[in-house]
């Protein structure tokens, strides 16, 4: 997702950069016509407003930058204690992706984890189980699960 | 205005608070910047500027609405409904700004505010490279 907003705001960037050297161009050529023409003549001040279409250009071009660096911000976070832990419940890791389709590293994890690993709901037996089978196995560090 | 009791009752996640309101300056300076750069090339002066810069950042804000605010999935499950009958969980039917940040104020205007200062920068600066 992050290439399109990219794109976007690199070729609005592109419009933007050649409206401003259309513009600097505009503005030199009347200063040069308007020192000519002084010279000839008594002064005839020349309108020195911009064309129509570099101004479309330009607002062309930043309607395009701000739609790319829209699309290119993160996804917001529901601040709602409630909603954003019911978010984590039901989604877990997927509702915390970023535009890069990876979680976010600042994803903290699910805020009541800590309920499952309390001492009276640890199953010891299952545990006693798991080792004893994983000492039959060798023990080794690549024990199957 | 909520009360402290009403923070008791439904407290906030002071990361995604972090979070949400760094995600949106980042973004309101980055385009106040940019708006300095198109009224300079425009060649704008005094009022016209500071409309151009308005009518620009109300304009970022109801994109960020649109893109992020409005069109976010909603993670609640089928049919839920809360206590008040909507469906986001908050019980506020105002178009789920007030999900992501405190006040709507803060979404709406907050932009104006941060960016200013680059605006006018950026703004002087391109009037003064191209109109010199």
């Amino acid at each position: 997702m992050t290439w399109i907003s990219n794109t976007i705001t690199v070729f609005g960037g592109l419009l933007l950069a050649h409206a401003c050297y259309s513009a600097q161009e505009h503005a030199a050529l009347q200063s040069f016509r308007a020192a000519a023409t002084s010279t000839l003549t008594s002064s005839t001040p020349v309108a020195s407003s911009l064309p129509v279409d570099i101004a479309i250009e330009t607002i062309a071009a930043t309607l395009v930058i701000v739609l790319g660096l829209v699309l290119g911000t993160r996804p917001l976070r529901p601040i709602q204690w409630r909603v954003w832990a019911g978010k984590i419940e039901r989604e877990g890791e997927e509702g915390f992706l970023g535009n890069n389709g990876e979680v976010e590293k600042d994803y903290m994890g699910n805020p009541f984890t800590y309920l499952e690993s309390r001492p009276s709901f640890v199953d010891i037996h299952r545990q006693r189980k798991e080792f004893a089978e994983w000492i039959k196995n060798g023990g080794g560090g690549t024990g199957k699960k | 205005m909520l009360s402290e009791r009403d923070f008791q009752i439904s407290p906030i996640v002071q990361e995604s608070m972090m979070h949400n309101t760094k995600a949106l300056q980042n973004l309101q300076s980055l385009s106040a910047s940019l708006f300095g750069i198109s009224a300079g090339i425009l060649g704008l002066e005094s009022y016209s500027g500071f409309l151009f810069y308005i009518f620009f950042s109300l304009l970022t804000s109801f994109l960020i609405y649109l893109f992020r605010v409005a069109a976010a999935p909603n993670s609640s499950p089928k049919g839920y409904k809360d206590n008040k009958g909507t469906g986001n969980g908050l019980g506020s039917g105002v178009g789920g700004v007030k999900k992501y940040f405190r006040s709507g104020f803060e979404f709406w205007a907050g932009g104006i505010m941060n960016g200013f200062a680059g605006f006018v920068l950026t703004w002087t600066l391109f009037y003064g490279l191209v109109r010199a």
